[in-house]
This record gives structure tokens, sequence and C-alpha cells, in this order.
């Protein structure tokens, strides 16, 4: 999904907030997708947490409140985190694994349009039949590119049996990938 | 010109003045940080009014006021304790001599050049947002030189977590950040992050080219990755390791990482200090971002007890005039150490 920002809207929008100029405290007009991957023996965890700015919360509300009444209901939000679900393409060891949605959390609409709110998203991937040796895990975030910017990382296993080899991102942060090793 | 509440000047000789007390009893024994930090928060505790005081003091283990702090103004996420615009003249000096108490002077003056500069961003805007006003003062416990408790002071672009025991102290974790970055007051120009900047620059200046292809992350970094909210995380480190450094070069990364850990007073400055020399070789340096001396880059220092971060944000034009960093000891948040179950 492509969303636009005029920049004539953005200005009028800067004005509306009355912002000083060439001063903001906070995120403005653009989608923040920070990815934490936690690799642990028999799971991987991606948590992900969404901050919209204030000028582009309007529009990431829009996907969210899928019924338009203003308010993000259960439904809503179980809607949102599938959509967010289908634009991620995680891969291990080049296959395509599928993501379980095991935690979520919405602030309220007002702390999403004051630029305040985050969401939390967080997946987990079953790795129980992986054997010791050398992984790669890739994450592709296709989630409204227009508006967004990117940060991906691997966290420090807690377990001394996982070993984070090497981390890669393209330029970013849409494309990320994990190197990492087993032992048994 | 602005009125200011508290200057810089005259918080050094504030702190300069704690310092004289001890010195002037003629007591050849190093100040007793503790014992000044306590007597300044209870001087403060004995200037509230009742309903005050009830606002002021949190349980140690109440963990949600503990969270309670951002790097957004206090309008859009709400602090407890205190607002210092609610306060007295009395009680706002009060709060200062505890912040002098418990920091150095030049953790000291650069709380003040951050409030400072948020004054400015009000000013400039006449958003009510900003402004010294909108810091608030809380503690997590009553004050004590022997159980742990927690000083909280901050508000937009600084969140200060001062967990102290004893003479034992840590400020992780806590946020620093500035806009602008860089400031007119008073025919002189502030710089409330500039020491971190400029020492930064000069490490990246040391690395030889093999050591800069290590430390130089090919991506973009646009926040913070551990910044407020992100408790109890640790990342992957990653960029140029102490061990790949030159004996200077390594003396250049502890003295960056002092500009955070020297925020606290001497005793407790000096113990992170010999803990994070004793690492060293275990920390890590990285960069993102464009290389010339002045220019908007991310950098991150990680060990095995120490993160930090600093990253220019994007919005309000200037890169360069919008920093936010964090600080944390993946070891030692919130005092986690001297916490009992």
């Amino acid at each position: 999904m492509r969303l636009a920002m005029p920049s004539l809207w953005l200005a009028l929008l800067f004005a509306m907030l009355g912002f000083p100029s060439g001063a903001s405290a906070h995120r403005l007009d653009e989608y923040l997708q920070a990815t934490l991957v936690s690799i642990e023996v028999g799971e991987v965890r991606l948590q992900i947490n969404l901050t919209p700015g204030v000028a582009v919360a309007e529009q990431v509300l829009a996907v969210i409140d899928s019924d338009h009444n203003g308010v993000i209901s259960v439904k809503d939000a179980a809607g949102y985190a599938e959509t967010v679900k289908h634009d991620l393409i995680v891969r291990l060891d080049r296959r395509k694994v599928s993501l379980t949605l095991i935690a979520s959390s919405f602030p309220e609409v007002s702390e999403l349009r004051s630029g305040s709110g985050f969401i939390q998203l967080e997946f987990s991937v079953s790795t129980a039949s992986m054997t010791a040796g050398s992984h790669r895990l890739s994450l592709k975030n296709r989630h409204l590119p227009a508006v967004s910017v990117y940060l991906f990382n691997a966290a420090q296993p807690r377990s001394g049996e996982i070993e984070i080899t090497r981390q890669k991102r393209n330029e970013n942060q849409s494309l990320g990938e994990i190197e990492f090793a087993v032992r048994r | 010109m602005h009125q200011k509440l508290f200057t810089a000047p005259a918080l050094l000789l504030l702190a300069g003045c704690l310092r004289l007390t001890s010195f002037g009893q003629g007591n050849p024994t190093p100040a007793k940080p503790a014992a000044e930090i306590t007597a300044a928060a209870d001087k403060f505790l004995a200037a509230l009014e009742p309903g005050q005081r009830e606002k002021v003091v949190f349980d140690f283990k109440d963990e949600a006021q503990r969270g309670r702090w951002s790097n957004l103004p206090t309008t859009m996420v709400k602090r407890g304790g205190l607002r210092m615009g609610d306060l007295s003249k009395l009680q706002r000096d009060a709060v200062l001599v505890v912040l002098a108490a418990a920091l150095s002077p030049q953790g000291y003056e650069k709380v003040l050049q951050i409030v400072d500069g948020d004054e400015m961003l009000k000013k400039g805007g006449g958003q009510t947002m900003f402004g010294r006003d909108q810091y608030y003062v809380s503690f997590l416990g009553q004050p004590s030189t022997t159980k742990p408790w927690t000083i909280q002071f901050g508000g937009h672009h600084l969140g200060l977590n001062i967990t102290l025991v004893g003479d034992q102290g840590t400020l992780a974790p806590s946020h620093t950040g500035a806009q602008p970055a860089l400031y007119e007051l008073e025919g002189k120009a502030v710089r409330p992050l500039g020491r971190e900047t400029d020492k930064a620059f000069a490490l990246l200046a040391s690395l030889d080219e093999a050591q800069r292809k290590q430390a130089i992350l090919g991506f973009q970094m646009h926040d913070l990755v551990l910044g407020p909210g992100r408790d109890g995380q640790v990342i992957q480190p990653e960029g140029i390791k102490g061990s790949a450094l030159s004996e200077k070069q390594r003396e250049m990364l502890l003295d960056l990482a002092g500009e955070w850990t020297g925020i606290m007073h001497e005793a407790v400055a000096k113990a992170k200090m010999e803990q994070l020399r004793q690492h060293i070789s275990e920390t890590w340096f990285a960069w993102s971002g464009p290389t010339e001396k002045g220019s908007a880059a991310y950098f991150r220092i990680q060990g095995p007890t120490v993160i930090i971060e600093y990253a220019p944000q994007r919005l309000g034009g200037d890169p360069t005039k919008h920093i936010h960093t964090i600080y944390r000891d993946p070891t030692n948040e919130y005092g986690a150490k001297w916490q009992t179950p």
C-alpha cells in the first residue's frame, strides 16, 4: 500500500500544530518500524514497534481502523496485525516460514494522532527442528514503504547455544539478514 | 534576553558550595556524596507542602513510575512527581541542590543547558509544551544513605534515572538530548552535547582505513535502537571491537563514554569508568552516516556493562541541531544489582 504525503499538506499541518519553524519534538512524517529479532533455541521472535509520526498518523489509522469509526477495536487490531504479517517475508535458510502472532498492543487513538504512541506486534517462528550448525534468517519488510523508515537488529541471544555471527541490511534496513550458529 | 531561573554558573557555584561544605570542615577524607545528596533531598522534602510531598515520593518498587520517562515533552508522555513550574522558587532551588549534589559539575551544567535549550524552543515557537517549567522531579524510595533510592528528573529531551545506594550509584537508563543542539545564550554559544559530538568525530578521524571499514555500518540509522521504552533489551554489538583499537584509540573511546558516565558525581563516575576500562577490549564502537566533522551521524558504544547511542533526528530541518542519546547498563538498569526481590 502506498501513502502519499503532499508537501503542501505537510506545511499546513506544521502550521496547524503550531510547531516552531525548524523545531519539532518528535517524529513527524515518518512511520518508524523497528524490529528486534530474538533467536533462541527452538524459537525465533520478531518484536516490531511501529511508531507513526503525527503527519502520517491519520494515514496509518485509516489502514488500522477498517470500519472508520475512530476506535481501534479488537477486530481492527487483529486485522492490522494480519496486514503487517502479510507484508513481512521471513526466510530461514532460504525457505519462507510462517509467522504466528503471539502478542500485540495498540495505544489510544489520541496517542497515535499525537505521535506519542506506538503499536507493538510480536511474532513467533518455530525452529524446533533446526539442526546444529550455521543458519541464516532474513526479513523483508514491505509494510507501507512510502512513509516508513526501518530499524532491524538481532537481540543478543540469552542462550550460549546460539551465536550471532553476522548481520547485514540494505541501506534503509527494510531488508535484514542474520547469520547465526547453533551449537549443541 | 530571556530570564533564566537557574544559570549554569549559578549551578556550578551551588555545586561548588556543596563540595566546599565538606572540604571546609577540614576533613581530609573525600567528600561523602551519599550524605550530601540525602541531606539535599531531605531539605527539598522539608520545603514541600504536605500535599506535594505525597506526590513526589513513590515506592522504590513502583515499576509504573520507574518507567515514566521519555524523550517526548511531558504533555505527550505524562510524568509523575512534581512539575517544576508548580514549585516555588525556594522549592525549585532545592531540587537543583539535589541534582548538584548527585551530579558532577559538568553533568549538572549539561542538564541545565538541555533545559535552557528547551526554554529557547518555547520562546522561539510559543509552544507551552516546551520550557523549563515542564520538567518533573520524583523520588522512588525515601532518601537514604544506606538503602537504594532513585532520583528521577526529566522532561523533553531529558530523562535522568539516578539510582543510589550509599556512595554507589548508576545513571542507567537515562536519556539526554538537545534541540536546539546549538544556541546562543547571553552572547555565548551553547552546545549541550557538544563535547560528545566532538570526541566522537575525533575518535572516528583516528581510525585507519581498515578500522573504518569495521566501524562504519553500511546502512542508515534513523533513531535510537534502545531508546526510552526499550528496557531490558540488548542487541548484538556491531562495528569495531575495542581489541582492534590502539591504546590511544581505546582511551579516546573511554573518554567519549565518559561524557555519559561522567554526568554522575565523581565517586560513581570513577567507579563506572574503572568498570568500562576492565571491559574495553570487549567494547564496540559503531558509526552510521557521514564522516565529515560536524555532519549528522549516528554512533553507538556497546560493551558488557554499557550501551550508549547518539542519534541525530531529521525532524526540525537540520539533524545536527536535534540529537537524542541513550545511556544504559545491561547489568544494572535502575540499580537492579541492589534491588532485593
